[in-house]
C-alpha cells in the first residue's frame, strides 16, 4: 500500500474513532443525566405521595384519588401502593409513548431507571409501599434528536478535517511525487536535480539525491571538456579558436548537402587586409590577439542568427557560414557594423574588406568559394570597409516568388509527403530506426529536402510540415511497424501550439510513440534550450525517443542536457569522416561514447562513407551508424 | 469477620490503570458497581478518627469494634437492646445547633462517637449503622420521624426514632435515645409517628456511586452516606 494511502486509511479511522467515541460519549452521558434526573424525581415524588398518605385517612377512596391525582397531572408510567404483603391497593399504569424514534435506538440506550419506593405509615405499622415511575418516553426523543445534532456536527466537523487532511497530505505528496520522480531519473541515469522541499526527511534524500547529481554534472562537465579540448585541437585553429580550413570547408560541403534548413544560406568572406603590415605596426603578440577578435566576434555574429560557423581560410581570410540567412542586404549591412566597430576598437587603422553569396542545395563549393575570392578582391580594391555581395552560382529555382513557393507547399503537404528511409544499424546489423527525411511533390516531381526547407522556414510553415511529417510517420509506422527517426525543426519546438498537437497525435497512439524516434539539431536545441526542455517534458512519457544530431561542438553542454533523459545523440560527419585513418578522432569518439553510455545514451555515428569507418565507429564503442557506406544487406526496407 | 485487606499501595502501576481502563468503561456502559456492602474497614475508621478526634474519639471507637465483636454471635434481641444502650450511655444528647452550630446536621455514627454528643438523628443512624454491620437487614430497620411530647407537659418536639420490623405490617419495636428500654411502638403513647424511611426509599438502586455524584450532595440522608463511605463505615463505591 502506498505511503499516501495509508495515511489517508490512518486519518479516516483516526476521525471515525474520535467521532464514534464523542458520540458514543455524549449520548452515555445524555442518557447517564437522564437516568440520574429520573430517578431523582422518582425518588422525591414517590417520598412526598407517601408522606403526604401517611398523614391521610387509609380509607380506600381517599388513597385512590390521591394516587389518581398524583398520576394524573404528573407524568408517571405507574404510581401503585401495595400492601405489606404485596398485594395492590391501588394502581395507576400508563404505557410508553416513544414516538418518531426509531426502534433500535430505543433498544439500544433503553433507559434503566429504578422507580421511587417510599413506604406509606399508618401509626407505627407500615401500611404499604408506594412505587412510582416517571413518563420517560420523552427522554428518548431528546436524547434521539441531540444524537442526529450530534451527528450532523461530525459530519460537519469530519467535512473540515477531511479538507484539512487532504490539504496536509498534498503538501506532503507533491514533494514526496517529485523526490520518487526523481529517484526514478537516476535509476534512468539522468540526473536530475530538484528544489530541496521544507519537510525534513525529505530534504536530506534530496539533499543528498541532489548531490550526487552535482556530481556527476561535474564529472560529465570534466569529461566532456577533455574531449572538446581533443576535438578543439584536431579541428580548432589554434590563435583564433575558430575551424581550421579543413573543417569549415567539410561543415561547408555538410550544409550544402544537407537535407534540411541548413541547405540554404549565405556564406561569407572577411579578411584583414595588410596582415604583414599590421604584423609589423603592432608586433606579433597584439596581431594574434586582434586576429582573436576578429575571429570571436565573426562568431559571435554566427551564434546570434543561429548555427553559425566560423572557419579561418588562411592566414588573413575568414569565412563565416550562416545557414537559413538569406537577406543578403541586410546582412551587409549588420556584418558591416559588426567589422566597423572591430576596426574601431584598433590602435592601428584596419581593412576589412568582405564579401557575400547566398548559397543553396546543390551548388558546387570551389565555386561558391571562387565568386566570393572575386568579389572580396574588388571590395579590396574599393575601400578598407566595403563589403561586396558576390554573384552566387546560376540556379534554376522552382518556383519565382513568396506567394508562388507558399502555394505550391501547401498543395503538396496537402497532398502527402513522401518519407525517404536511411537504415541507421547497429554493430550486429540491427535496424535501430530509419532516418526519414521528406520528400514533397512539387512540379510534379519529388524534391528532397534540401530543395524546399529553406522555403518553408522563409515562409514559416515549418509546424505544419513537421505536423505533416509527423502524421505521415504515424501512417508509415503502423503500416511497416518499423521505427523511424524524424526532424523537428526549431520553429516547431518554440510553437507551444505545435508541441500540443504532437503531444495529442502521441498520447492517441502510444504503440506508435514507441517506435518513434525525434531529433532535433544540436545548435539549435542549445540555442534554445528552454524550448527543448519544455518538449522533452512534454513527450517523454508518452515513451518516445528524443535525441540530437549533428553533435559535435556543443558536445561540452551534454552535461547540461544530460537530466533531460536524452535517448541518443548523432554524432556529426566532421568526427566521423576517416575516423579509421586518424587516431585522435579515435580518441574523442571513444570518450564521447563512453560519456554516453554512462548517461544511458546511444551513441550513432552520422554520414558513414565506408564500411571501415562502420567498423572503426562499432570498435570505439559507438551504438550506431548511418551513411551512404551504411545499407542493410540482411533485411529488407519493408 | 475479618475485613478483607484490601490495600491501595498493593497493585502495580499496570494494574492500578488496568483498574482504572476498566472502571472507565464499565462507567462508560452505564454499569454500576454492586450496591454498596455495608461492610466496614477498621483502619479507615481509625484513621478517621485519629485524625479528627483524637485519643477520646479512639477510646469509644474502640469500644464500638469491642461491641460488634462481643454482639455478633448474640441473638436479635440483646444485640438490639446493646447496641441502643451503647449510644444511649455514650452519647450526650444535645440539639445539633449546639453541638454543629447549624441546625440539623446529620452526623455519622464516628462524628457522633468522636464528639460523644449527637441529637436524635444521629442517634438513630448511629444505631441503624451499628445493627446493619451485626448483619440486620436494612429492610427492617426504618428511622421513624415522631412527635414527642416530653413529660407530662403538653410541648411536643420533633424526634426521631430507629423502628425494628420483624415484618413490614408489624408493631415495631423503638430504639429511642430518650428512653433506655426498648418498647413496642403502640406502647409508647408519647411518640406519634409520621413517616418512616430507610436506605432502600432514598438510597435505591445502590445509586451512592461515588462522592462525586453531584445528586448526592443534595439530599441530607444521602450526604450522611457520603461521609461514611469517607470514614470507611461503607466499603465500596
Amino acid at each position: 500500500m502506498s505511503l499516501i494511502k495509508q495515511l489517508w486509511l490512518t486519518i479516516v479511522v483516526l476521525l471515525l474513532l474520535a467521532f464514534g467515541g464523542s458520540l458514543f460519549i455524549g449520548v452515555s452521558s445524555s442518557r447517564a443525566y437522564i437516568e440520574q434526573e429520573v430517578r431523582i424525581k422518582n425518588a422525591d415524588n414517590a417520598n412526598a405521595l407517601a408522606l403526604t398518605m401517611s398523614q391521610m385517612p387509609k380509607d380506600p377512596v381517599t388513597l385512590e384519588l390521591l394516587v389518581a391525582a398524583q398520576f394524573d397531572t404528573g407524568h408517571y408510567r405507574r404510581v401503585e401502593l401495595r400492601d405489606p404483603q404485596g398485594e395492590i391497593i391501588e394502581q395507576r399504569r400508563a404505557g410508553e409513548a416513544i414516538e418518531d424514534v426509531p426502534a433500535w435506538f430505543v433498544e439500544l440506550v433503553r433507559f434503566e431507571v429504578p422507580p421511587g419506593q417510599a413506604v406509606v405509615q399508618d401509626g407505627w405499622r407500615q401500611f404499604g409501599t408506594l412505587t412510582l415511575e416517571s413518563q420517560h418516553s420523552f427522554a428518548y426523543r431528546s436524547l434521539w434528536r441531540s444524537s442526529l445534532e450530534l451527528v450532523g456536527w461530525f459530519a460537519l466537523a469530519a467535512a473540515l478535517s477531511l479538507l484539512l487532511a487532504w490539504w496536509i497530505v498534498r503538501t506532503i505528496r507533491r514533494p514526496l511525487r517529485n523526490v520518487v520522480e526523481q529517484a526514478l531519473h537516476i535509476g534512468e541515469r539522468r540526473f536530475t536535480t530538484i528544489p530541496a522541499p521544507r519537510t525534513r526527511e525529505l530534504r536530506e534524500v534530496v539533499v543528498a539525491m541532489n548531490q550526487l547529481s552535482a556530481a556527476v554534472r561535474d564529472m560529465l562537465g570534466e569529461e566532456s571538456q577533455k574531449l572538446d579540448l581533443l576535438r578543439r585541437r584536431l579541428q580548432h585553429d589554434s590563435v583564433t579558436g575558430v575551424l581550421k580550413r579543413e573543417a569549415f570547408l567539410a561543415q561547408l560541403q555538410i550544409h550544402l548537402e544537407s537535407q534540411d534548413s541548413r541547405a540554404s544560406g549565405t556564406l561569407a568572406l572577411v579578411r584583414l587586409a595588410r596582415l604583414a603590415e599590421v604584423n609589423e605596426l603592432l608586433g606579433h603578440g597584439d596581431t594574434d590577439t586582434l586576429l582573436h577578435a576578429l575571429a570571436n566576434g565573426l562568431d559571435q555574429f554566427g551564434k546570434v542568427r543561429g548555427g553559425g560557423v566560423v572557419g579561418r581560410l588562411n592566414g588573413s581570410d575568414f569565412a563565416l557560414l550562416l545557414p537559413g540567412a538569406h537577406d543578403l542586404e541586410q546582412l551587409r549591412h549588420e556584418l558591416g557594423k559588426r567589422l566597423a566597430s572591430l576596426s574601431d576598437q584598433s590602435r592601428v587603422p584596419l581593412g576589412l574588406p568582405a564579401a557575400l553569396v547566398d548559397y543553396a542545395q546543390g551548388d558546387q563549393r570551389s565555386v561558391l568559394l571562387a565568386s566570393l575570392d572575386g568579389a572580396l578582391s574588388a571590395a579590396e580594391t574599393r575601400g578598407d570597409q566595403s563589403l561586396v555581395i558576390a554573384q552566387g552560382p546560376q540556379r534554376r529555382s522552382l518556383f519565382t516568388s513568396h506567394g508562388a513557393w507558399r502555394r505550391a507547399l501547401q498543395e503538396a503537404m496537402a497532398k502527402g509527403i513522401y518519407l525517404a528511409h536511411y537504415p541507421v544499424l547497429d554493430g550486429k546489423g540491427e535496424l535501430l530506426h530509419f532516418e526519414s527525411p521528406s520528400r514533397l511533390r512539387l512540379n510534379s516531381e519529388w524534391q528532397p529536402a534540401g530543395v524546399f526547407m529553406p522555403w518553408i522556414s522563409r515562409l514559416e510553415l515549418d509546424s505544419q510540415l513537421d505536423l505533416a511529417v509527423i502524421d505521415e510517420a504515424v501512417r508509415d509506422i503502423t503500416q511497416r511497424g518499423k521505427p523511424l527517426g524524424i526532424n523537428l525543426s526549431a520553429a516547431s519546438i518554440q510553437d507551444a501550439r505545435f508541441v500540443m498537437e504532437l503531444q495529442a497525435r502521441l498520447r492517441a497512439r502510444p504503440d506508435v510513440a514507441k517506435r518513434l524516434w525525434l531529433e532535433i539539431p544540436e545548435s539549435l536545441a542549445i540555442h534554445d534550450l528552454a524550448s527543448f526542455r519544455s518538449l522533452c517534458h512534454a513527450l517523454q512519457p508518452l515513451g518516445c525517443r528524443i535525441g540530437l544530431e549533428h553533435v559535435g561542438a556543443e558536445f561540452t553542454r551534454i552535461a547540461d542536457l544530460q537530466d533531460l533523459g536524452l535517448a541518443y545523440l548523432k554524432i556529426d560527419r566532421t568526427l566521423i569522416k576517416e575516423v579509421d585513418k586518424i587516431a585522435e578522432q579515435q580518441t574523442i569518439l571513444r570518450g564521447m561514447a563512453t560519456l554516453c553510455h554512462s548517461l544511458g545514451i546511444l551513441a550513432i555515428g552520422e554520414g558513414v562513407e565506408n564500411r571501415e569507418e562502420a567498423r572503426m565507429l562499432f570498435e570505439l564503442g559507438l551504438d550506431g551508424a548511418t551513411g551512404p557506406g551504411i545499407r542493410q544487406h540482411d533485411k529488407s526496407a519493408g | 469477620m475479618p475485613p478483607s485487606s484490601r490495600t491501595l499501595e498493593s497493585p502495580g502501576r499496570r494494574r492500578f490503570l488496568a483498574g482504572l481502563g476498566g472502571l472507565s468503561l464499565v462507567l462508560g456502559l452505564g454499569l454500576r458497581p454492586s450496591s454498596v456492602v455495608a461492610n466496614l474497614s477498621p483502619e479507615r475508621l481509625r484513621r478517621s478518627m485519629q485524625a479528627q478526634y483524637g485519643e477520646r474519639g479512639m477510646a469509644s471507637l474502640e469500644a464500638w469494634f469491642a461491641l460488634l465483636d462481643r454482639l455478633r454471635p448474640a441473638d436479635l434481641e440483646t444485640r438490639l437492646r446493646e447496641v441502643n444502650a451503647f449510644f444511649n450511655r455514650r452519647v450526650r444528647w444535645l440539639d445539633d445547633i449546639d453541638i454543629w452550630g447549624q441546625e440539623d446536621y446529620w452526623a455519622t455514627p464516628l462524628e457522633t462517637l468522636g464528639r460523644g454528643q449527637g441529637d436524635c438523628e444521629d442517634f438513630s443512624i448511629a444505631k441503624y449503622i451499628t445493627l446493619k454491620e451485626l448483619g440486620v437487614p436494612g429492610d427492617e430497620l426504618r428511622m421513624i420521624y415522631v412527635r414527642a411530647r416530653i413529660g407530662r407537659s403538653g410541648i411536643t418536639q420533633a424526634h426521631m426514632v430507629l423502628g425494628y420490623y420483624e415484618t413490614p405490617a408489624a408493631d415495631p419495636l423503638v430504639l429511642d435515645n430518650l428512653v433506655p428500654s426498648i418498647t413496642r411502638g403502640s406502647l409508647r403513647d408519647d411518640l406519634d409517628p409520621l413517616f418512616s424511611f430507610n436506605s432502600s426509599g432514598l438510597w435505591a438502586g445502590g445509586s451512592t456511586r461515588s462522592r462525586a455524584d453531584p445528586v448526592a450532595r443534595l439530599s441530607r440522608w444521602r450526604r450522611v452516606i457520603g461521609r461514611m463511605q469517607e470514614q470507611g463505615f461503607i466499603q465500596g463505591g
